[in-house]
């Protein structure tokens, strides 16, 4: 049986960082051995991205506070996460790649390449993103 | 993450990585390679084999470091690619500029 139930994590940065969510997703893939590998490597590209972007954009000096929650369910996997940063300024519509040699740009086009739902919103003062990929069949 | 430096013939130095490379990791990386380029080495190789993971913010350390050596005259290459570091550099169109060579001795093994 699939469990339906979300596997948490409680994040404050700093001290803690995206080697956090790493932690987190091996639990989620331990205990779900049926999501293939390639799954797996795109919702963990995309879940990384997506919080680098929230612990490196949204901090407005203080530090800020998540809550992840992440749901595999037989047809796909989710990831929720609330945050306390500073309200995003986000486009969410195609969002292009950036020149060859620019260094930074590229985490939202690989999220948009990688997950089938990507939204954002603005609640009582929080940042809430959610991502949902279609397993493989 | 850790890094370990050797040479191989041809003079260039092989950079091998060891862990996640992610916002945590990318500084450190782009640390090692401005030593390298201030100790003199020009034809650098980030051999990858340890490396099972690289979102945007490690790729945009090597694109960093890609520009540093060839404004030293030199160059960045990368080897031994996994299959999620591939996914990425497909994503954002990079196989043109960081091409995966198969191992770190073939990076410059035509120039």
């Amino acid at each position: 049986m699939v469990d339906p139930e979300p596997q948490v994590l409680a994040l404050s940065s700093p001290p803690d960082d995206v080697n956090s969510v790493h932690a987190l997703l091996e639990e989620v893939w331990a205990a779900h051995g049926d999501v293939p590998d390639l799954d797996r490597m795109a919702f963990e590209t995309a879940l990384i991205e997506l919080a680098s972007n929230v612990i490196g954009h949204a901090d407005g000096g203080e530090g800020i506070s998540c809550s992840l929650a992440v749901t595999v369910s037989e047809d796909r996997i989710e990831a929720n996460l609330v945050d306390t940063g500073q309200p995003g300024n986000i486009v969410l519509s195609a969002v292009a790649l950036p020149d060859d040699l620019a260094e930074s740009g590229r985490g939202l086009p690989i999220i948009q390449a990688l997950v089938d739902e990507l939204s954002y919103s603005r609640e009582d003062g929080l940042n809430r993103w959610h991502i949902a990929r279609k397993r493989e069949r | 993450m850790d890094f370990t430096v050797s040479t191989i013939p041809g003079d260039v130095a092989v950079l091998r990585l060891s862990g996640k490379l992610n916002m945590v990791s990318a500084s450190a990386l782009r640390d090692a390679i401005t030593s390298l380029l201030e100790a003199g080495q020009r034809r650098l190789v980030a051999d990858l084999a340890d490396v099972p993971f690289m979102d945007s913010s490690g790729l945009g350390a090597l694109i960093a470091g890609l520009k540093s050596a060839r404004q030293a005259g030199g160059d960045l290459r990368i080897a031994s690619v996994g299959e999620q570091i591939r996914m990425v550099l497909q994503l954002t169109n990079m196989e043109r500029v960081l091409t995966p060579y198969d191992r770190p001795e073939e990076a410059y093994s035509n120039g």
